[in-house]
């Protein structure tokens, strides 16, 4: 029981009603970014922005187009981003969003390098930035709620072509394949079913996901793997380097006395 | 609108966006929906994913619509005629048109006088009139038996509007087409086949259109040319066809409605003229056809003067007839008004809801046009461009003697009414939150203003009896603002005596005895039975076959959803597509999915003689005789324009609407200062002039510059980069803007000649939070000879770094 | 004893040092007033740059001289070189207030620096970082209070030398865990950072580096303070100590070569790019030249002795560079040069540290250390 999103991108007409109503809904400022050649504003999601739709030209069947992608936090399922957390500010809630708690955060960005999507953001102007990135419009008890209240990110509710589609994420996977099966003008790749371990979010596309700069050298598994096939000799070697360290100190420094002791003993005896 | 008018006899969309679902192919032309109505791709990506339609979208750039075609044929600003005319060749010869439809729903069959002709660009009747040209029309009339048409169903009649036709699209064979337009032969013969396949009776193109067909010298002969071609291809009244012109603004087909036009009343009735129409019945005998729905004219002309003068309009007086304004033959559109005020004939001017400054054709001279003005009273929510035109570029307030009034107005989410979308459906919207500050509601500042203005007059003034007597009764007691229940009742019209609203036009009458501000909504304010509700506040979800919905909202005229109905059987009542029956005649009635568009209750074959209601002769016109500039359409070049017309001697089209003076300055063909073609378009980000969305920010931030999109190959050429400031220059004047470079534009290869193509959205001025040049400054004030649209998407430029 | 003055040096490079630090401080406290942007170029495709780089993660690998002298010293008791061990453990300690103070600034809500230490997130490696270096530098520092105990507070001093070994236990241990996690902050960078230096081992690497590192800068260390207090170590015992670090570079540079070549990314080295060729000079300056020195006669000599100092220092450093800058060049872009105030508040925090390093050098057993033991 998680909620996901399906993006896709062949309905996306590339109109930022999505982008709006997010910052809308989210109280997010506007800002005014600078200048973009492929009119993506802005180019890419920042301090102030949880989404945004980029513009790509490109080409399909030998003809330049255009290709639209809106991007924001996929929701990992088991996320880079809250393993990273050292004070558990972010964290992966089991409705399906990662949420972000400012009152935690001691914004050491460690997140934001963490992110196999480059996703996490930071409010760089203020005194003491916040992480910002979607929240899936999850907001247990705040004002900007509405997954806990039963209904579909405001993102999604505003799509006018049905780019997004809101459900559970099994349900949503298997409709990405139906789709993909059904009409050959897809890529047969659903984007985030496998990324980093999966993620809520999930993209189809009738052009490489490249295009619109999205990593594909994504490890399948959760990156917390490392992390975690590291972390988990820390007990052993806390322990065990304790023992054999107070160990090697009590033989050496025995060892020594011993020797200092027959030396003396040599002395007196020479 | 006119030339749709001419066509099928309505200016309006012919089918709805929902309808969209339905179609097999569509043609996007000159319309970026993608960007303009967003909605209308969600009904086109439905019809690709339910029926596998095929999108072809044919613009200058690639725009975001294009970029979902399965055909995109860019085409060079201002070759829309032969990009059509070229499919109706293809039809013709590859017989692939809809014989049955067009013998018997158009006027294809029609014999045309023997003396009509065709030649170097110009129609038969060629000539000047007050030092202008003009057509004599005698040629292109029809021949005649006493009062019948003559006519051969067989189509074969040399004389016969269909062999007219052939001919004179013969013309445009792909090759030629290729050479004018740019569009590679191998594409355009893609467009052509996928396209003309829906002449097969089963299948239905549709046709979607805005600007890029309209804003042009010969804007109406564009509409004209797609009209046709659906009529051809059998495309109109049919479910997933039609003609949708996709209208602008959220309630421009209801300002259009209600008379935003200086030639036009209410209902699309004619403004009478001074000289021509001296009194009611002079108005009458002239104006009113003696077939077709139009011959109820009176009804709707009398119950409107009933609705404007009340108890004062008798029959003994004309109904007051002498009251209304008139026209005096005169240019009294945009361009003419402004042409007018940079004279200094004109005075005074209300811009309410307006913005010129910016949207205006040639904006920096009607700037300098307001400056002539003793007082502007702009009503708007912001200060505009216009209200601040004493500070704009150029401008030297201390010269400047306007007086200027800014009445802050409410926007439409601050107040309650309907407003009428392109499908023609006139919905009721409620207010959500109050108006911020002093600002009020339109209709509060035309109540308040009309009743100031009609105390001034009863201290006298010249022609007191119009203001004087008006009706003028929409006073809510206790309420400051006016009732707009009132005003709906008396638009919806009603009985003299009785306060209910009539639920259809058919019970208007030219006796007095019924009040109708706009006979074509009647209906829209009278109760649904089941949901106790005027019909235009229905909103139910229940599909009524076909995506009609007939119980959301209320669709002008008379419900309908899809106009010319008639057309989507044959004669006998059969559908053309069983698996798509809008109608169906089961040998006694019809089983239908849609309001008829025509008289139920007789015979099909009866109603199949003229589907085409407004049309004094039932037929949809393949050959229009009541435009200015001709039949057919024919290709010209625009105003402006790189390369000399190929197809015939004749330049630009001789009967656009031209100016005087700097603002209607042209640039001569092949004048090597400005090599490139401009065009003008909309984005999505921003709304028309920008007042609105350049004062919010979160609209600001998606798009906070004006730029200018050039091409690769014309950046490298200029040492162009991305984000550079370039200057932009016409005859007319420059204006600076960062350089967008992407295939979004490219060059074409027009006759041999590779010739660029720019691209400038036009919706900045220097009010606002995000400032930034006003394309208009730039652009030609120069219009189409039917309907004086400016020609805002051809012109010609040079490009340069700053 | 307590009644011996305070003394402290006025030079022209000290002054130069102390203007450094006072206005590293101004910036820093501009900077806790104010925000990070308006004192650093860090950005959002950059959230980690000079201050992290060099501050922490080469500043903590430098300051492992503590650990490593401390682990032969204290843990193997190889007395020979307990000389070493007050000056080692002073620059340990001194680097890490530094890195402690750098992370200070550098994290973006400061008031909130105590909550891991309630809001446990131990699945996070930067966890295990905070929570050793915390830990590290407080075992630091009481370990240092022996020596602070001689003169000020001396009635701590007992007790003080009654838990030294458990102290010295932990200040051995506890760098193990963080030296190497520090290396592990990067494993999350899997297919961003450079496979020249991703690799599942970073940890281990981290860790084996910042062990060879100590004994260079020992004896970089040594022979600053030689020329500056006239304080002579005996280039036998360097010789030796640095042998220890010889040892493990080689262990080192073979791990490196067979994990590249297990990992099927060897051919990186050659490709000729901007980040092969910072590999090869790390490897080169900071790993090979160092073995040949060490296992050569040159390690006989003083210069010998340096140019091993020199040498391996700047190659962990290179090393540490690489991994936060050079590897993640291609993944995030060029979008991030320090600006001069985090230069400044880099110089100025080193500066800090060296006058507090003289400052102590002067006015407590030091640098004596090594004479009193050898008479008593
Ligand atoms: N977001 C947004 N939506 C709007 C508006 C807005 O300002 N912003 N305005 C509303 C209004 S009032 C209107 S009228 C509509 C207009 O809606 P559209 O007509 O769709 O808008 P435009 O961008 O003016 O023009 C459409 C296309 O015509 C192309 N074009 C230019 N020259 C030619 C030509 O010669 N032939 C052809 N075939 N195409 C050409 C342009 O490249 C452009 O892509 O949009 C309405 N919707
Ligand atoms: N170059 C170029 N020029 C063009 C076009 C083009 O394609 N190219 N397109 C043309 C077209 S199709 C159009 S429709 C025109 C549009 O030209 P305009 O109608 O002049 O432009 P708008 O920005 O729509 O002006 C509407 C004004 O009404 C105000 N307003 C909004 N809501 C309300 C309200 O409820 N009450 C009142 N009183 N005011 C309100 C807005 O703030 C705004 O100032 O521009 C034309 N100009
Ligand atoms: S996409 Fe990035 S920020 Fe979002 S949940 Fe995954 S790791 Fe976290
Ligand atoms: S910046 Fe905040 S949310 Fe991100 S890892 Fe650090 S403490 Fe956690
Ligand atoms: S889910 Fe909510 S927070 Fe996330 S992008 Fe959509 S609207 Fe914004
Ligand atoms: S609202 Fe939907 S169609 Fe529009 S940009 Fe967003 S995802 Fe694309
Ligand atoms: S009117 Fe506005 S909100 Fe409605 S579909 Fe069009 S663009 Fe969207
Ligand atoms: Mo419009």
């Amino acid at each position: 029981m998680s909620k996901a999103v399906l993006v896709d991108l062949t309905k996306c007409i590339g109109c930022k009603s999505c982008q709006t109503s997010c910052k809308q809904w989210n109280d997010l400022p506007a800002i005014k970014p600078q200048f973009d050649n492929t009119l993506s504003y802005p180019a890419e999601t920042d301090g102030y922005t949880y989404t945004t739709v980029l513009h790509r030209t490109t080409e399909k069947n030998g003809q330049e187009t255009l290709r639209f992608a809106k991007r924001q936090c996929l929701h990992c399922l088991e996320p880079a981003c809250a393993s990273a957390c050292f004070a558990k500010a972010i964290q992966k809630t089991p409705e399906g969003p990662v949420v972000y708690n400012p009152d935690l955060c001691v914004g050491c960005r460690y997140c934001m390098l963490a992110c196999p999507f480059s996703i996490p953001k930071y409010d760089w102007e203020s005194v003491f930035p916040q992480i910002v990135k979607c929240q899936f419009c999850f907001d247990r008890e705040g004002t900007h709620d509405r997954i806990g209240h039963g209904m579909e990110p405001a993102c999604v509710n505003a799509c006018p072509t049905g780019c997004l589609k809101f459900g559970e994420r099994d349900e949503l996977l298997k409709e990405a394949w139906k789709r993909i099966n059904k009409y050959s003008k897809y890529i047969k790749h659903v984007y985030g079913e496998k990324e980093a371990g999966g993620t809520s979010w999930l993209y189809i596309a009738d052009v490489p996901f490249e295009t619109f700069d999205f990593r594909t050298n994504v490890p399948n598994i959760p990156l917390s793997t490392y992390s975690h096939d590291y972390l988990k000799w820390s007990p052993a070697v806390f322990i065990g380097g304790g023992a054999l360290l107070s160990a090697l100190h009590f033989y050496t420094k025995r060892r020594n006395e011993i020797a200092k002791e027959k030396d003396k003993n040599h002395d007196i005896n020479a | 609108m006119a030339g749709l008018a001419n066509s099928f006899g309505r200016g309006a969309m012919t089918n709805h966006f929902n309808d969209y679902k339905n179609t097999d192919v569509f043609l996007v032309i000159g319309s970026n929906a993608a960007e303009t109505h967003p909605m209308a791709m969600k009904w086109i990506q439905r019809a690709k994913e339910l029926r596998g339609a095929k999108l072809i979208v044919a613009d200058p750039r690639l725009t975001k619509t294009a970029a979902h075609a399965d055909i995109f044929a860019r085409h060079r600003p201002g070759t829309d005629i032969p990009f059509l005319l070229g499919i109706m060749n293809y039809a013709i010869q590859n017989n692939l048109y809809h014989k049955e439809y067009i013998a018997n729903y158009t006027n294809a069959s029609y014999l045309v006088n023997p003396n009509y002709g065709f030649q170097d660009g110009l129609f038969s009747g060629a000539g000047e009139k007050n030092g202008k040209f003009s057509y004599d029309k005698n040629t292109w009339q029809y021949q005649k038996d006493g009062e019948t048409i003559k006519k051969d169903f067989t189509l074969e009649h040399p004389n016969c509007v269909f062999q007219l036709l052939k001919k004179h699209v013969s013309r445009y064979d792909i090759e030629t087409v290729s050479k004018i337009t740019g569009v590679p032969k191998d594409i355009y013969r893609n467009v052509c086949e996928t396209f003309a396949s829906t002449g097969a009776p089963e299948k239905s193109g549709n046709i979607i259109y805005a600007m890029g067909i309209t804003q042009h010298t010969y804007g109406t002969q564009n509409v004209r040319a797609i009209a046709m071609l659906q009529l051809l291809l059998g495309n109109i009244g049919k479910a997933g066809g039609g003609v949708n012109a996709q209208r602008g603004e959220s309630n421009v087909q209801g300002s259009t409605d209600l008379a935003m036009l200086s030639h036009l009343l209410p209902g699309y009735l004619g403004v009478p003229n001074a000289t021509k129409h001296t009194c009611l019945q002079d108005y009458i005998e002239k104006e009113t056809p003696p077939s077709g729905y139009w011959k109820n004219k009176p009804k709707f002309l009398i119950s409107l003067l009933k609705a404007f003068y009340g108890e004062k309009a008798t029959k003994e007086n004309d109904f007051c007839f002498d009251w209304l304004p008139k026209v005096d033959g005169k240019n009294r559109s945009h361009m003419g008004i402004f042409q007018e005020m940079l004279d200094g004939n004109v005075k005074g001017l209300i811009a309410w809801g307006q913005n010129p400054a910016v949207g205006g054709p040639g904006a920096q001279f009607e700037r300098k046009a307001m400056e002539q003005l003793d007082w502007l009273v702009v009503v708007d929510l912001f200060e505009t461009e216009t209200a601040a035109f004493w500070h704009g570029p150029g401008a030297d307030p201390k010269n400047i003697k306007t007086e200027c009034f800014l009445l802050p107005a409410a926007f439409s989410f601050e107040k309650e009414g309907s407003v009428t979308n392109s499908g023609r459906w006139i919905q009721y919207r409620y207010k959500a939150v109050d108006p911020p500050g002093e600002a009020k509601t339109d209709t509060w500042i035309a109540d308040k203003l009309f009743k100031a203005i009609r105390k001034e007059y009863q201290n006298g003034g010249k022609f007191p009896e119009p203001i004087l007597n008006m009706h003028w009764d929409y006073d809510k007691p206790g309420h400051d603002e006016p009732d707009i229940a009132k005003i709906a009742l008396e638009i919806n019209g009603y009985a003299v005596g009785e306060n209910k609203p009539l639920d259809s036009f058919g019970k208007l009458a030219d006796d007095g005895s019924t009040v109708c501000g706009m006979w074509i909504y009647t209906g829209y304010w009278a109760m649904d039975k089941d949901f106790k509700v005027a019909k235009c506040k229905r909103r139910s979800r229940e599909d009524s076959g076909l995506g009609t919905f007939l119980k959301w909202s209320f669709s002008w005229p008379l419900n309908r959803r899809i106009l010319y109905n008639r057309c989507a059987t044959d004669p006998q009542g059969n559908p053309w597509d069983p698996k798509r029956a809008l109608f169906k005649w089961n040998g006694t009635k019809w089983i239908a999915n849609d309001v008829p568009d025509y008289n139920s209750k007789i015979a099909p074959e009866k109603s199949a003689q003229a589907p085409f209601i407004m049309l004094p002769n039932g037929n949809g016109r393949l050959f229009a005789n009541g435009l200015a500039d001709g039949p057919f359409p024919e290709h010209y070049e625009p105003m402006e324009s790189p390369v000399s017309n190929i197809i015939s001697k004749q330049q630009n089209t001789p009967c656009a609407s031209v100016f005087k003076g700097d603002w209607a300055k042209i640039a001569e063909l092949g004048d090597s200062r400005f090599p490139y073609v401009a065009t003008t378009h909309r984005q999505l980000e921003h709304y028309q002039s920008g007042a609105v969305t350049r004062n919010t920010p979160s609209l600001v931030e998606v798009c906070p510059w004006m730029y200018v999109s050039l091409s690769e190959n014309l950046a490298r050429e200029k040492g162009i980069k991305p984000g550079d400031e370039v200057w932009v220059e016409t005859i007319r004047g420059k204006i600076k803007c960062l350089a967008s470079v992407s295939p979004v534009v490219k060059p074409l290869t027009v006759n041999g000649k590779k010739i660029e193509v720019i691209g400038l959205p036009w919706h900045w001025g220097y009010q606002g939070m995000s400032t930034g040049a006003t394309a208009n400054d730039i652009t030609p004030a120069v219009g189409d000879g039917n309907t004086s649209i400016p020609e805002y998407k051809a012109f010609l430029c040079n490009i340069r770094k700053a | 004893m307590a009644a011996q003055k305070w003394s402290f040096k006025i030079t022209p490079l000290r002054i130069i040092l102390m203007l450094l630090a006072a206005l590293a401080a101004v910036i820093a406290v501009y900077r806790l007033a104010t925000g990070l942007s308006t004192v650093s170029n860090l950005n959002d495709n950059w959230p980690w740059g000079l201050w992290i780089g060099l501050d922490v993660l080469t500043g903590v690998a430098l300051a492992g001289g503590g650990y490593s002298a401390s682990l032969i010293i204290h843990i193997l008791h190889v007395e020979k070189f307990k000389p070493l061990s007050r000056s080692a453990a002073l620059t340990s300690l001194i680097g890490y207030l530094l890195v402690v103070a750098a992370l200070f600034l550098e994290i973006g809500r400061w008031y909130n620096f105590w909550v891991p230490f309630v809001s446990w997130g131990y699945h996070s490696t930067l966890f295990e970082v905070f929570m050793c270096i915390s830990l590290y530098t407080l075992v630091q520092i009481m370990e240092f209070s022996e020596i602070l105990t001689e003169r000020v507070l001396t009635f701590l001093h007992k007790p003080i030398v009654k838990i030294m070994p458990v102290l010295l236990i932990l200040g051995t241990l506890l760098p193990f865990g963080h030296q190497a996690s520090l290396g592990g902050l990067y494993l999350l960078q899997v297919g961003r950072l450079h496979p020249l230096w991703w690799t599942p081992l970073l940890p281990w690497l981290f860790l084996m580096s910042s062990f060879f590192v100590g004994p260079a800068m020992i004896t970089i260390e040594s022979s600053l303070s030689g020329r500056a207090f006239n304080h002579h170590i005996d280039k036998q015992i360097l010789r030796s100590f640095i042998r220890i670090s010889g040892y493990v570079m080689i262990a080192y540079l073979a791990i490196k070569i067979i994990d590249l070549i297990r990992l099927g990314v060897f051919g990186y080295i050659f490709e000729g790019s901007l980040e092969s060729n910072m590999f090869l000079l790390e490897m080169i300056i900071g790993v090979i030249i160092p073995i040949i020195i060490c296992f050569s006669p040159l390690s006989a000599t003083k210069k010998g002795l340096i140019t091993f100092g020199v040498f391996t220092t700047a190659g962990v450093v290179l090393n540490r560079m690489n991994v936060v800058f050079t590897g993640m060049y291609k993944a995030l872009g060029s979008g991030y040069f320090p600006a001069w105030t985090e230069w400044a508040v880099s110089a100025g925090l080193i500066a800090g540290g060296i006058l507090l390093y003289l400052f102590i050098v002067e006015n407590f057993n030091i640098l004596e250390y090594d004479k009193k033991y050898q008479t008593a």
